[in-house]
C-alpha cells in the first residue's frame, strides 16, 4: 500500500514539475508578439494552486519555489517576488485545507479567487515599496480575473484528462501507515 | 493513493524549518535584485542562455505549424484576393482605355500643331463630293480644283492621318487617290526605328509596307509617318500604325478613317529645289567658284533635319 501510494505521489509531482516546465516553453515561445484586448491568464499558478487544493502532496514546496523562480527568471519578472509570495500562499493554502472538513468545489473557487487577488494586491504592494515599476492596476486586476476564470477549465483538465482525484481534507490528514 | 505524510513528529518542525528558510532566501534575492539590480540581471541573462536554446526542438514544430495555419490562411483568403485582384484589374483596364484614348488625342494634337506650325503647310478644306465605286480605284472626288490652286500630287488628310494624294485636278474638282488605291506608292518612314518603307495600297483597307530593311525591328504599333523621299509629301505626315498580320507581312492600320471621309484637307506643297548635279552632293566640297553647290547644300541639310 504505502510503495504504491508513494510511487503514484513520485509520479504525480513528476508530472507537475513536467506540466510546469510545458507552460513557461508555451510562454516564452514566440508565437504571438501582440497581446490580446485580454490579458492572458496566468495558467501556472492556476495549475499549481488547483493541484495543491486536490492533492497537496503532489505539490511539494521545492517543486513550487523551483518552477516559480524559474518562471521569474524567463518570464522577465523580478526574480524571487512571485515565488516568494506563491509560497506564503500556497502555505496558507495547504493549513486552511487542512483545517476545513468539508470541501466542495465552490468553496475551493472561492478560496483560489481570493488566493489570486491576495497575490497580485501583495505584488503590488511589495514593488511599491521597493520603488519598482509596476504595470496599470486595470490590466493586473483582469489578469486576475482572468486567472479565476480559467481554474475550473484547469481543474477539469486534470481531473479527466491526467485522473488527479481531490482527496477529502480527512483522507489528507489520515496516515495510512 | 497519494497522502500526505508530512505530519509526522520530526517532519513538521523540519518542514516549517525549510519553509522559512527558503522564504528568507527568496526575500534576500528580490533585496538583492533591488539592490544590485545589474548582477541578477546577468544571472537572468545566464539562465535565459542556458534554457532558451535547449527549446530549439520545441521551436522547431511551433514555428513551422505557425506557418502551416499562414499558409492555410492565406489559401482561406484566397477567393477574397481573387475578387479583389479582379477588381483592380478592372480599374487598370479602365485606366488603359483612357490612357490611350489620351496617346490618340495627344497625337491628334500635336499632328494638327505641327501641321499649324509649319509654315509651308497650308491647306485648302474640300468636301468629299462622291466615292469612285470601282472595286479597283480607290478615289474620292472633292470640290475643290484648278480654280483654288489645287496641284497634281498634293497631299491630302483628313483631321488625323494621310488620306492619299491629288491625282487628276479639273476646273472645279479633284480627283484623291486613295492610300488603299493599289497605284498608290508613297516613301514612309516607320518611327522608332526610322526605317524607310514604301507603302503599297493593294485595294485592301490597310495597305502593305514593302521594301523594308530590317522587318523584325519593327514591331505592330510603330507610327508610320510619311518620309518626304522624292518630294512627294510633305515629310512627318501621319499615316498610321504598324500592323503585323498572321502571316508576317508588314501593313499600316491607316490613321484616316477611309470609311468615313467628311471634310479634307490638301496640303499645299511646293516642289523643293530639285537636284541637278549629282557631283556636287558625293564627293568632297568644292572650292568656292562653282556656284552651284550653295542652294544644293541647303537642300540637302533641309531634308536632313526633317
Amino acid at each position: 500500500m504505502i510503495t504504491k501510494s508513494s510511487q503514484h505521489l513520485w509520479t504525480y509531482r513528476a508530472l507537475f514539475l513536467g506540466l510546469c516546465l510545458l507552460i513557461i516553453t508555451a510562454k516564452i515561445l514566440p508565437i504571438t508578439l501582440d497581446q490580446g484586448r485580454l490579458p492572458s491568464p496566468d495558467i501556472l499558478l492556476a495549475v499549481t494552486l488547483a493541484w495543491l487544493l486536490r492533492q497537496p502532496s503532489a505539490v511539494p514546496v521545492l517543486s513550487i519555489v523551483i518552477v516559480f523562480l524559474l518562471a521569474d527568471f524567463l518570464l522577465q519578472r523580478p526574480p524571487g517576488l512571485w515565488t516568494l509570495l506563491v509560497l506564503l500562499a500556497s502555505e496558507g493554502l495547504r493549513r486552511k485545507r487542512a483545517q476545513m472538513t468539508e470541501f466542495p468545489f465552490l468553496v475551493e473557487w472561492g478560496l483560489f479567487a481570493v488566493a489570486v487577488f491576495a497575490l497580485i494586491l501583495m505584488n503590488r504592494i511589495a514593488l511599491f515599496v521597493l520603488f519598482a515599476e509596476t504595470d496599470r492596476l486595470g490590466i493586473a486586476l483582469a489578469h486576475g480575473i482572468v486567472t479565476v476564470g480559467i481554474y475550473p477549465v484547469v481543474v477539469a483538465l486534470s481531473k479527466y484528462g491526467l485522473g488527479l482525484r481531490k482527496l477529502r481534507p480527512t483522507e489528507t490528514e489520515s496516515k495510512p501507515t | 493513493m497519494a497522502r500526505e505524510r508530512s505530519d509526522q513528529s520530526l517532519a513538521r518542525p523540519v518542514r516549517r524549518l525549510m519553509v522559512g528558510v527558503l522564504v528568507l532566501c527568496l526575500i534576500l534575492l528580490v533585496l538583492l535584485w533591488r539592490i544590485d539590480n545589474a548582477r541578477v540581471e546577468r544571472i537572468r541573462a545566464a539562465i535565459l542562455d542556458r534554457f532558451v536554446p535547449n527549446m530549439e526542438w520545441a521551436m522547431a514544430p511551433v514555428t513551422s505549424a505557425g506557418r502551416m495555419i499562414d499558409d492555410f490562411q492565406s489559401y482561406a483568403r484566397l477567393y477574397e484576393q481573387n475578387d479583389q485582384l479582379r477588381r483592380e484589374l478592372q480599374q487598370m483596364r479602365a485606366w488603359r482605355e483612357a490612357a490611350i484614348q489620351l496617346e490618340q488625342e495627344n497625337a491628334r494634337l500635336l499632328d494638327l500643331n505641327r501641321v499649324q506650325l509649319d509654315p509651308e503647310l497650308t491647306f485648302i478644306t474640300g468636301i468629299v463630293l462622291a466615292d469612285s465605286g470601282s472595286p479597283f480605284r480607290r478615289s474620292v472626288l472633292l470640290n475643290v480644283g484648278e480654280r483654288d490652286g489645287i496641284l497634281d500630287g498634293w497631299a491630302t488628310m483628313d483631321g488625323l492621318g494621310v488620306v492619299g494624294r491629288i491625282s487628276g485636278v479639273g476646273a472645279r474638282t479633284s480627283r484623291v487617290l486613295l492610300l488603299t488605291d493599289s497605284n498608290s506608292r508613297v516613301p514612309v518612314t516607320v518611327q522608332p526605328s526610322g526605317q524607310q518603307a514604301i507603302l503599297m495600297g493593294d485595294n485592301t483597307l490597310a495597305p502593305v509596307m514593302e521594301f523594308l530593311e530590317t522587318p523584325e525591328d519593327i514591331s505592330a504599333g510603330d507610327r508610320i509617318v510619311t518620309s518626304g523621299d522624292g518630294g512627294l509629301f510633305p515629310p512627318g505626315l501621319l499615316i498610321g500604325q504598324v500592323a503585323i498580320t498572321p502571316d508576317r507581312r508588314v501593313r499600316a492600320r491607316l490613321s484616316a478613317d477611309l470609311s468615313r471621309l467628311n471634310f479634307l484637307r490638301v496640303m499645299r506643297s511646293y516642289q523643293s529645289n530639285e537636284v541637278t548635279d549629282p557631283g556636287s552632293l558625293i564627293g568632297p566640297p568644292w572650292p568656292p567658284e562653282p556656284s552651284l553647290s550653295v542652294p544644293d547644300d541647303t537642300v540637302e541639310t533641309g531634308e536632313l533635319e526633317e
